[in-house]
């Protein structure tokens, strides 16, 4: 079996780290693993992604068409990931929008929600709307955003969530609590779409 | 044991399980982790780990502990090769005793803004064999296999690797650690070790030649620790068509055979330098059409074809030469896949979503890059600009040298001030050569304080000795912020019973410069003045802006005044921000119910730029630092 996630957003968003934790996960279940990330100018702002393939898979970038899952953190990021995306693949976006200093003063040209909404469909994707920063504020950290995604995608994927819990429980720094309950919120939530 | 590592950090594993016991070298992308892996590890381990001034430094000093029988690594980007090929020339001719390591890192694609070099080339100016790294197992296996080969030949090996290998973790298996601990001896031979007259330097140009025969040699036959052919040559049966590759490029080639099921002879190379001249032949007499994968220049390319032409056989050679494949980027998927349908003269599949990501490429954003909240970077080109136009001088007349690292950012918006981005040091060097030129008006060199160590203070010394009419600002924040905050020697003291820096201002007074202010970035109006004046100065004038890096001063926890916007006397009119692009800033625009107004966000660190450009005074301190 092979799964690949393609994960993207901006500096600060926690990319990285969700990619970590589903890199750990896989590992310590036995997996096979591949961890790609690109950083760049992460701590101006830039865009970070991070590719992870578990599985019986040669290179470490995920070809054309092939990601399983996608986890677009930030909007106007997903557009990227339109090329990798899967046909039938999910994607979960992320209702999220970091604008550029440009287009502060002028947010209109900022690529659509719709466009990139029909973008997605017409690449065969299956969406998942989320708002994750809203639901790890509700909780009291709003920057367990990563954590509530990590949560929809560990739906989606299937993941075993509890094994998933006991890895979060070990590599989490802060704030373990509030952690943990942003990853149950988005895992629910994605549960709930799906009935 | 198996532990997810990336090929950076299998490097220093592979190192570690050497036995080494030097590793020296200067922070690069993509190379930069091998040494930050190791330098935590440095007392547990007993051995001597550092950051050099730069990489000939850092070379010299790997290259005697090695002729004093130790175990030796060196680290830099493809960069640094530059900088140590005088040095090296002479060490691959005279050998070494201890193993020598001189590790690499290639960045094809440009993660790193720097040219893509390739080099490769340096294994054959040099005569160094070289192996080049196409997993993460192997980096931490050909760590080892360099060592061993280094020490069975009596010559340094290059290890290289590019970005794709070096930032990508996989799960690797790990090895022994050899238990190494040798005393340190070095035995006075001038035939070998120094340079004095035709004959000793022939006869160690044919030693060195001997080296590389017997490296080649070594290598075509070598199995790794956990298994890996350096060289390996697969033969299908019924194909007539074949792929010779090296390097990063396997991963995606093994993930195209499997995907498309494709039945074909396949040659890895693992030492390209010097090639398996026998292995390639024997290949190329089973194949009557060959496909190269090799990122950036075509070097094995043209081996193949010299190759082909002694066996005197017809072959149809793909690869760059006949444009199949392109001399610029990294290899990815899609490039292999389009090599590959080449090579057997069909189509995989169809490419079906073209329009819809060409229209997602399309809608995409830029996201310009700025210096970071706090960046006192930020304060010296807000500064400089106003300097310039304070002494009545239009933008576009006042030429500004930049240089490598974090100050280069001094060219983008909304500063727009640095015109040239050339190496290390560079600026100082080439503001001397536009005076020369004739420029009349003022020419200012922007350099950051790791750099102006590792090469500026030599264009420094020249500008002096010879008068040249000019202005050198050296941005001193006291780290090698852009590859991830290394130390050098003029970081604030971090490390045990160490409490000195080498300060730049000392430097400069040394070297004899006259005119030479000391700044502080976040005090604007002062540093305005300052800088005015030395540009105004006939003659070298040197400014050093000092303020460390915010990063790492939020990290050591030094707290700055907290600001605030005072909503109500915010006009909206966003001068701080066009200004100052501070990440910080957050615009607020206009709604049925309320005004336009800027927020400074909690991020903020407090530099306190904005509060003094606010015409409005709607900036104001809530917090003070401390």
């Amino acid at each position: 079996m092979e799964n690949n996630i393609y994960i993207i957003g901006v500096g600060g968003q926690g990319a990285i780290r969700l990619g970590q934790a589903i890199t750990n996960y896989a590992l310590k279940k036995g997996e096979k693993v591949k961890f790609f990330k690109e950083i760049g100018m992460a701590q101006r702002g830039g865009p970070v992604h991070c590719e992870i393939r578990i599985g019986e898979v040669f290179g470490s970038r995920i070809p054309p068409y092939s990601s399983d899952t996608a986890v677009v953190m930030e909007l106007a990021e997903g557009l990227k990931a339109l090329e990798f995306v899967k046909p039938g693949g999910t994607v979960i976006l992320n209702r999220k929008k970091v604008y550029p200093m440009d287009m502060m003063t002028h947010p209109e040209k900022y690529p659509q929600e719709k466009e990139i909404k029909e973008l997605f469909k017409k690449v065969k994707s299956k969406i998942i709307w989320m708002e994750a920063e809203k639901i790890a504020a509700k909780i009291g950290l709003p920057v367990a955003e990563n954590m509530v995604l990590l949560g929809a995608l560990s739906f989606v994927s299937s993941f075993d969530k509890e094994f998933m819990l006991e890895v979060l429980k070990k590599s989490i720094p802060r704030e373990l609590d509030k952690n943990i309950a942003a990853f149950r919120a988005g895992y629910e939530t994605a549960e709930g779409m799906d009935k | 044991m198996k532990k997810l590592l990336t090929g950076n950090e299998a490097i220093a594993e592979g190192a570690i399980e050497s036995g080494v016991e030097v590793v020296t070298g200067y922070p690069g992308t993509p190379s930069t982790e091998v040494i930050l892996t190791l330098l935590p590890q440095e007392k547990e381990l007993g051995i001597h780990i550092e950051w050099s001034v730069n990489e000939k430094v850092a070379f010299e000093i790997a290259a005697a502990a090695a002729w004093a029988g130790k175990r030796a690594l060196v680290t830099m980007k493809m960069s640094g090769v530059n900088v140590i090929a005088d040095s090296l020339s002479s060490v691959a001719y005279s050998g070494c005793n201890g193993g020598l390591v001189i590790f690499v890192a290639d960045d094809p694609g440009v993660s790193a803004g720097m040219p893509e070099e390739d080099s490769r080339y340096y294994a054959k100016s040099m005569v160094v064999p070289m192996l080049d790294l196409a997993s993460q197992q192997e980096c931490l296996d050909y760590a080892k296999v360099a060592f061993d080969i280094s020490e069975k030949i009596g010559g340094p090996v290059f290890l290289r690797s590019t970005t794709d290998i070096s930032h990508v973790a996989s799960d690797v298996v790990l090895g022994e650690k050899l238990n190494i601990k040798r005393k340190a001896h070095f035995e006075r031979d001038i035939v070998k070790y120094t340079k004095a007259g035709a004959a000793w330097c022939m006869a160690q140009h044919q030693d060195t030649l001997n080296r590389l025969t017997e490296a080649s040699k070594i290598a075509d036959n070598y199995i790794s620790e956990s298994g890996i052919k350096i060289n390996k040559t697969h033969i299908e049966a019924g194909s007539k068509c074949g792929v010779i590759y090296a390097g990063a490029v396997q991963g995606n080639f093994q993930e195209a055979l499997k995907r498309y099921n494709l039945k074909l002879s396949w040659l890895k190379i693992g030492m390209v330098h010097p090639l398996p001249e026998e292995r390639i032949k024997k290949f190329l007499e089973k194949v009557d059409r060959v496909l190269i994968l090799e990122e950036l220049d075509p070097l094995i390319e043209a081996e193949v074809m010299r190759f082909a032409f002694l066996i005197n056989k017809k072959i149809d050679i793909l690869g760059k030469f006949d444009k199949t494949l392109s001399l610029i980027g990294n290899y990815s998927f899609k490039k292999i896949k389009k090599g590959l349908e080449s090579l057997l003269e069909k189509k995989f599949e169809v490419e079906e979503n073209y329009e819809i990501i060409e229209r997602a490429k399309k809608l995409e954003i830029k996201r310009p890059t700025s210096f970071c909240i706090g960046c006192p970077h930020r304060g010296t080109y807000f500064a400089l600009n106003k300097a310039i136009k304070n002494l009545k001088y239009k933008k576009d007349e006042i030429i500004i040298t930049g240089d490598i690292g974090c100050t280069i950012l001094g060219m983008s918006k909304p500063f727009e001030s640095c015109w040239t981005e050339v190496a290390m040091g560079a600026s100082i060097g080439l503001a001397q050569g536009f005076k020369w030129a004739g420029i009349q008006k003022p020419v200012i060199a922007t350099i950051g304080d790791s750099t102006f160590f590792h090469a500026g203070i030599p264009p420094l010394i020249n500008a002096i000795y010879h008068k040249v009419n000019l202005t050198v600002i050296i941005l001193d924040n006291g780290w090698t912020s852009m590859t991830g905050f290394e130390e050098n020697p003029g970081t604030i003291p971090i490390k045990e019973n160490n409490n000195f820096r080498v300060d730049i201002k000392e430097v400069c007074k040394g070297c004899g410069v006259e005119e030479l202010y000391v700044i502080d970035p976040y005090k604007s109006g002062q540093s305005i003045d300052i800088i005015m004046k030395a540009i105004e100065y006939p003659g070298v004038s040197v400014i050093v802006s000092r303020r460390e890096c915010a990063l790492q001063a939020k990290r050591r926890k030094i707290n700055l005044p907290k600001f605030s916007i005072d909503v109500a006397k915010c006009t909206g009119c966003q001068i701080c921000l066009n200004s100052l692009a501070c990440p910080a800033m957050v615009f607020h625009p206009k709604t049925d119910n309320y005004k336009a107004f800027m927020e400074i966000s909690s991020t903020c660190t407090g530099c306190g730029l904005c509060e003094h450009i606010c015409p409005f005074g709607a900036i104001e301190v809530i917090k003070d630092g401390k």
